[in-house]
């Protein structure tokens, strides 16, 4: 397990040096506002600011409640092609 | 342990797989994390309900597509909008009219500057006041006021100087024949205005004499007010007024004996070789006819002394070489010939030369 651990953590460390992670991000971004997610989740949050009240609400009572709902809205295409990309980087660097 | 050392290819694609997973899951995550901040941020700062419209409301404001209203859905008027109010008499013109009414309005146009500096000049000179208002006044071909003014616009067109340069036509031949109508006066122009010399300066003399023609008439003594290209006085008569109005040192123009001789057909060219024709008697010219009396206008016209060309000349010849020095072969020589009658020409000073000091 050790090693497992070690070897993600390099393979993080891969991705954020070769600048690799800001352009997945990037591509994740503009996918999910061209899908309409970023609609979708804003949404979700007004109903949970009214529920908690406009005052009274927190970024933790955001992010526990919007995550899981975040996670399952992602489109099967925009998650395809994220995984395709991610897959194809780690086979270029099959040797670290 | 080093990045270096370790290698995937000992992984199977299980345990590749799940890597990939983890990794996309920590991409969605920052996705989400990055909207509940920003999220959170617009709620603290009060602009995240911004963009909130209910829909009741939102049919106030739709686009109206009807006839005979605007988008808002207000009745327009169509006129209202093509009339505007000049800024300096508060007069409603019609919107195609507006801009030549400003130039008129405000003076600032090219034709109104001209009036402009005419009223200035006649200002001075307080006996012939009203004769240069009525004149002058632009307000009696001012169609600013009236919406009907491009209906008197086509009726004007119409009725331009037929004796204006513009419209004189070329002589026409037949079989080598000059028309009996031959126009004798080509330049006859009705111009009545004209500057009072007698009450300007000395300065105001100059600034005008460099921009007008300034040959001052026999009968209303009065300065010519067109360009120093004006057709209906020649360059000797301009010549003159300069040296009788300024002095000496006021030669500007160009010598009109100098001028180069064209080689194209004029109307006084035609009279001369009529009238010569009368004297003769006779149609038949030689070429040699023509070259002698070349030679004696050359000769007429040449102020420095020459030695004489030995030319054969018939009695032929010795006419033509008469009626040769009647004038030049320029359109206005009938005409710088009468001048130079009327008026003795003064002595211009010989211009000094690069040459002289290797005489």
């Amino acid at each position: 397990m050790n090693k497992d651990s070690q070897m993600r953590a390099a393979i993080n460390q891969k991705l954020i040096e070769m600048g690799e992670r800001e352009r997945l991000k990037e591509l994740l971004r503009a996918k999910l506002v061209e899908c309409g997610w970023k609609d979708q989740m804003k949404a979700q949050c007004k109903d949970v600011i009214r529920e908690k009240g406009l005052e009274h609400v927190t970024v933790e009572d955001l992010v526990v409640e919007i995550t899981p709902k975040g996670r399952a809205l992602v489109p099967d295409s925009v998650k395809k092609e994220l995984l395709q990309r991610i897959r194809a980087f780690l086979a270029q660097h099959s040797t670290l | 342990m080093k990045m270096e050392n370790m290698s995937l290819s000992g992984l199977d694609n299980t345990k590749l797989e799940a890597l990939a997973q983890d990794i996309y899951s920590d991409l969605v995550e920052d996705a989400c994390l990055g909207l509940c901040f920003e999220v959170h941020r617009a709620v603290k700062q009060g602009y995240f309900f911004l963009d909130d419209t209910d829909q009741e409301s939102m049919k106030d404001f739709e686009i109206v597509d009807q006839p005979g209203v605007d988008i808002f859905g207000q009745v327009y008027n169509q006129w209202k909008n093509k009339e505007c109010v000049c800024p300096n008499c508060n007069r409603s013109i019609a919107a195609s009219r507006f801009a030549p009414h400003l130039e008129k309005c405000l003076g600032m146009g090219r034709n109104s500057s001209r009036i402009a500096n005419r009223r200035i000049a006649s200002s001075n000179n307080t006996n012939n006041k009203s004769e240069s208002d009525q004149e002058d006044n632009d307000d009696v071909n001012d169609n600013d006021w009236s919406y009907g003014s491009e209906k008197k616009a086509k009726k004007r067109k119409s009725d331009k100087n037929p004796n204006s340069p513009r419209r004189s036509k070329s002589l026409k031949h037949k079989n080598g024949e000059l028309s009996s109508s031959v126009n004798t006066d080509p330049y006859k122009y009705n111009y009545n205005t004209g500057i009072n010399y007698e009450t300007l300066g000395p300065d105001e003399l100059r600034s005008l004499l460099t921009t007008q023609c300034g040959v001052i008439s026999e009968h209303t003594k009065k300065m010519c007010t067109r360009s120093q290209r004006c057709p209906q006085h020649t360059d000797q008569q301009r010549r003159a007024v300069r040296v009788f109005l300024l002095g000496l040192s006021a030669t500007s123009l160009p010598d009109s004996n100098t001028a180069v001789e064209s080689d194209g057909y004029d109307a006084s060219d035609g009279q001369v070789l009529m009238s010569r024709l009368q004297w003769d008697g006779s149609s038949d010219i030689s070429p040699s006819d023509s070259a002698s009396s070349k030679a004696s206008t050359n000769n007429s016209d040449s102020k420095k002394p020459k030695k004489k060309k030995k030319t054969s000349l018939n009695s032929t010849g010795g006419g033509g070489g008469g009626s040769g020095s009647v004038g030049g072969s320029s359109s206005q020589g009938c005409l710088a010939g009468q001048a130079n009658r009327k008026k003795p020409k003064l002595p211009v000073p010989p211009a000094p030369s690069i040459y002289d000091n290797l005489n």
